[in-house]
């Protein structure tokens, strides 16, 4: 636990920037992954794992982003249940990536396709409530409590 | 590390509650032959992977032979030789060549790149044929020249005649050849086409000529693993080409060997027969690569099937109409041992393999332990293996598990001695009786 008096003029958040644009490239490769399953075409299934690189690219720079949020005082309080799921969603999607790199039918269907479409749940269920995986800090910038740590 | 591992990334995975489990590796002998022992498939999150790193012959350094015979460096200093060819006056012909660049079509194709070039994969090649000639007859060549420049990717040589044939990667080329000559300026015919295009996965072409020479048949190899880059890429690829000489007319021989890359006709019986490398990522056992005598007209399953009728579920659409037409290949040498040339042994000095054929195993990529990296003899009877695969060139790895070399080129001179052809040492061996040694006293 950390107190500071100091008044901190709040700024905005970051990381849901990077948070939504790498959940939109994961939720687009369970829509490839149905393309595939459905015309057999390998473009599709070529588009899934470009896609999931994507995403995965963009979890990171999210989580660097998140931490960047945090370290400069932007961050009031983080909201784990969110944060559990998005990184579930993460780790979901780096093995679905593996399985992606077979060769032929198999790095889609089916264990491909279902951990796309788990990880699609979850991104969008979070995503109904925002991409921001914590709270900023409010506008006005009384003495406030500090960062949870 | 003498072996980088990507097995921290399986770890990973194996976190994940899916590790990659699937097949212990087998014993190569239980793949040998006729009848070899096949596992169930198994779809990896991380197939199992060794690439032993190149690192090159040190001073003085060469393979291993069995008693009775002995190995020196014939030439060194090549752009990844890929393979020897010996011409009727004994001059020799070493094809320096790698791939053209490949495309990264996939976060894999990058990653597979990299990890490949450690084993020696991806040292550039010369694009180009050099000339060896042994003028006094001590065994070792005393005059070097560039016999052709400039060639794209080039893999299979054989001389009809006055027609020197060569099979780049794009097409079949032919030059007129005169006996003795250094160097060949004239600009090549273009025979016909063969399928490159921008991925061309297996580059090679390989190339035999009939013994009666009126015929040509060049191996083209699949361009991916199991159509992963789609099918309609593979038109004309994973099949022996016939080119009739005389009027150019050409048809597919056979199908479905998804990368031959060695031809040869069997003197005895006069057919031709061909080693090719099967799939990968679905086992260290499987599916083990072959020699084979080729039917015409035969499917030998490849994509949709292998050994005959085991289908293979990562291909889709299925094909149960051509399953039911595939034919298991003749001879197993095992998974994952790359055979990228071969030669039948007629003519050879060492009595002991007067009648069989050497294949050139460059060595696996897909199995922990690693297999092949190593020449090795089948043993022929009536113009049909008779015997398990022998080894003869051995010692390209070292005690760290590193390679020294790699075998990829066979053949035999006109003094009887083996050529072995070596991309990642950059050396032609030849390996003669010791009784038949040069009477220089050997330095090395």
């Amino acid at each position: 636990m950390t107190e500071t008096s100091r008044p901190v003029r709040p700024r905005p958040l970051l990381h849901p920037h990077f948070v939504g644009a790498g959940a939109a490239l994961l939720i687009a490769a369970l829509v490839t992954d149905l393309l595939y399953w459905r015309s057999l075409l390998s473009a599709w299934e070529t588009f899934s794992i470009w896609l999931l690189t994507g995403g995965l690219i963009l979890a990171l720079l999210a989580g660097i982003a998140l931490l960047f949020d945090v370290l400069t005082g932007r961050v009031r309080q983080i909201r784990w249940l969110h944060f559990g799921v998005l990184g579930a969603a993460v780790l979901i999607s780096i093995l679905n990536a593996f399985i992606h790199s077979r060769d032929g039918y198999t790095a889609v269907v089916w264990q491909g396709l279902l951990l796309s479409t788990i990880a699609a749940i979850l991104l969008l269920v979070i995503g109904w409530h925002g991409w921001s995986v914590a709270e900023a800090r409010p506008f006005q910038s009384a003495p406030s409590e500090g960062i949870r740590t | 590390m003498n072996r980088i591992s990507l097995r921290s990334s399986a770890a990973l995975a194996g976190l994940l509650a899916l590790a990659a489990c699937g097949q212990d590796p087998a014993p190569p002998s239980t793949q040998y032959g006729s009848n070899p022992q096949l596992p169930a498939p198994h779809q990896y999150v991380m197939p199992p992977m060794s690439v032993p790193k190149a690192v090159g012959w040190g001073k003085g350094e060469t393979p291993v032979v069995p008693a009775g015979l002995q190995v020196r460096a014939l030439a060194t200093g090549f752009m990844h030789p890929r393979l020897v060819y010996a011409l009727p006056n004994n001059d020799l012909l070493v094809v320096e060549s790698n791939g053209p660049n490949a495309p990264v079509n996939r976060p894999k194709d990058y990653v597979m790149g990299m990890y490949q070039n450690v084993g020696g994969s991806g040292a550039p090649g010369g694009n180009r044929i050099t000339l060896l000639r042994d003028v006094n007859g001590d065994g070792q060549p005393d005059l070097r020249t560039t016999f052709i420049d400039h060639l794209n990717s080039p893999f299979g040589v054989v001389l009809v005649g006055n027609d020197l044939y060569v099979a780049a990667t794009d097409a079949l080329l032919r030059f007129p050849y005169v006996t003795g000559e250094t160097r060949i300026n004239a600009r090549p015919t273009r025979v016909t086409d063969l399928p490159a295009g921008a991925i061309n996965h297996h580059w090679t072409k390989s190339l035999t000529a009939s013994p009666d020479g009126s015929k040509l048949y060049v191996g083209v190899g699949s361009n991916s693993n199991i159509t992963e880059n789609g099918i309609d890429v593979e038109d004309g690829r994973a099949a022996i080409w016939e080119i009739d000489r005389a009027t150019g007319f050409k048809r597919v021989f056979a199908s479905g060997l998804r990368n031959p890359t060695g031809l040869g006709f069997e003197p005895q019986s006069k057919i031709l027969w061909a080693v090719a490398n099967e799939r990968d990522e679905i086992g260290p056992n499987l599916v083990p690569d072959y020699a084979t005598s080729v039917r015409p007209g035969a499917f030998y399953g490849w994509p949709y099937s292998y050994y005959g009728q085991h289908v293979d579920i990562r291909v889709r659409p299925q094909r149960p109409d051509l399953v039911a037409k595939a034919i298991p290949p003749d001879y197993a040498l095992s998974s994952h041992v790359a055979p990228l040339g071969m030669t039948f042994s007629r003519g050879i000095s060492l009595p002991q393999y007067g009648n069989g054929l050497f294949v050139a195993e460059h060595g696996s990529w897909d199995r922990n332990p690693v297999n092949g990296y190593k020449v090795v003899y089948v043993p022929f009877q009536n113009g049909r293996p008779s015997g398990p695969p022998q080894d003869v060139v051995t010692g390209f790895l070292n005690a760290r598990g590193q390679a020294k070399g790699r075998p990829t080129g066979v053949a035999i001179d006109r003094t009887g001695a083996l050529l072995v052809a070596d991309d990642a040492g950059n050396t032609v061996w030849r390996v003669t009786p010791v009784a038949a040694a040069p009477t220089r006293t050997a330095a090395r």
